[in-house]
């Protein structure tokens, strides 16, 4: 068995096994192998190529950021952006104040327009969320808008694109140790480049498609919760539900559906949220809305 | 009486301890954490600090901690951050060096973090147009805006 077959033996079983990918270099004594191409031939002796494994056993804000400015601009390569900034700005403003109020309140949140008639939300790691002029379109009012990208904002708190992390770094490593198909020629980060790329890839088809549906009921859930401390009425969500339901036969509406499943349990689940909520109300903002959607 | 004075000094007592316990000394938790002006992510950073640097807590509002970083400046960090134990020195960020000495502690290094250098590099080989999502960063309200915009509307 080759030097390179052991390492890559160990560490796929490192991976498998879910150790820590923190010192299990040198906890299996792994060397590093000069002579090897992307394996420390290159000049930055500093590197490891363990340290590309540690990056998505753990992977800091920093690093989220910028797989989601990846995912960003796959996105913008899916759909038009709207360069709309007046209408942006007032998103994002709504959707700030809805961030502030989430779990995860310490995290630089950006809002984008998707020109599309087609109603689409979308969020990628490291908060850039996106809806579509579709969307804004079926809303009456600021307190659906906040309920949507508290839904949106709930899928970045709650941080569901963990699990696409986790198994792109595993398909990483698996394509790593067959040396098929991923070039491992470290790139501007080193051998993150080539491992975040994939991550990237990975995330940006999961984000396109849609999230499974215990996290569409788990962001459904904090959404309810964000919109409502951030002062909102909190029904807003589950009236844009109704809203595309009512639209279902739209051709639009229906791509919709097929990235946002079980709509008639998350309708239920919202009348059942709305029903234990204790006292009432809260901000509709019609006029506001409409004023910025010029409507 | 004597019970009642045992409870107002056990009350009195727990009262200085949670206030011990929300100022005083914490340590880093993060790769890297931006002090921001005010208690919400869309304020200005005043400072970033780096795994395990100390920073002094003057005080504490619901999650956010008014705090003093090594440099001498004062902000907002949310707790989450930080930790009430040591925290040894998370060393060099090759990942945020890599993007031109992003690691430092300088305000304008802090909200960027690897300022989109991967992505774009990302962007670039996919053939996608990384000028999407510097429209995006580049069109986002200041927190002045969005203060106002909190405080006007109809309010119903």
């Amino acid at each position: 068995m080759s030097r390179r077959t052991v390492l890559v033996v160990l560490i796929l079983v490192a991976a498998s096994i879910g150790v820590e990918a923190t010192n299990v270099g040198a906890q299996f004594g792994i060397p590093r192998i000069p002579g090897i191409p992307g394996l420390g031939s290159r000049s930055e002796p500093e590197q490891n190529p363990m340290e590309m494994f540690q990056a998505f056993s753990d992977m800091d804000e920093p690093q989220e950021v910028e797989v989601g400015r990846s995912v960003a601009a796959a996105v913008g390569a899916r759909y038009k952006l709207l360069r709309d900034a007046a209408l942006t700005k007032y998103v994002a403003m709504v959707g700030n104040g809805v961030a502030a109020a989430s779990d995860r309140p310490d995290l630089r949140y950006y809002f984008a327009v998707l020109d599309t008639p087609e109603p689409e939300a979308l969020a990628a790691p490291g908060g850039f969320v996106f809806i579509s002029k579709g969307a804004l379109d079926l809303m009456r009012d600021e307190a659906m808008l906040a309920g949507v990208l508290g839904h949106e904002i709930g899928h970045v708190a709650l941080k569901h694109h963990n699990a696409t992390i986790k198994a792109q770094r595993t398909k990483a490593l698996a394509m790593f140790g067959a040396n098929i198909g991923l070039s491992f020629v470290p790139g501007p980060a080193g051998y993150f480049t080539p491992v975040m790329s994939l991550v990237a890839d990975g995330i940006a088809e999961g984000v396109l498609k849609g999230h499974s549906r215990g996290e569409e009921m788990e962001s459904d859930k904090v959404g309810f919760q964000y919109a409502s401390r951030a002062g909102y009425d909190p029904a807003g969500l589950k009236e844009f539900l109704a809203e595309l339901q009512a639209k279902k036969s739209d051709a639009g509406v229906a791509k919709f559906f097929s990235t946002h499943p079980g709509i008639d349990d998350r309708l239920q689940e919202q009348t059942k949220m709305q029903q234990a909520r204790t006292g009432s109300g809260g901000k509709r903002e019609a006029e506001r809305f409409a004023k910025a959607l010029r409507k | 009486m004597k019970a009642r004075i045992v409870i107002v000094t056990a009350v009195a007592l727990g009262v200085a301890a949670v206030a011990v316990a929300q100022t005083g000394t914490k340590w880093v938790d993060r790769t890297k954490a931006d002090v921001r002006a005010g208690k919400a992510s869309f304020y200005d950073v005043v400072d970033t600090v780096l795994k395990g640097e100390q920073v002094q807590v003057l005080k504490t509002e619901e999650k956010w901690l008014s705090v003093k970083t090594p440099r001498g400046k004062s902000g907002w960090l949310f707790e989450q951050a930080l930790s009430a134990n040591a925290v040894a020195p998370g060393g060099d960020s090759k990942f945020l060096k890599g993007a031109g000495a992003d690691a430092s502690t300088s305000a304008t290094a802090a909200s960027t973090g690897a300022k989109g250098i991967y992505a774009q590099d990302y962007a670039k080989k996919k053939g996608y147009d990384y000028g999407v999502v510097t429209w995006i960063e580049s069109n986002q309200p200041t927190a002045p805006d969005i203060e106002a915009f909190a405080l006007a509307g109809a309010g119903k």
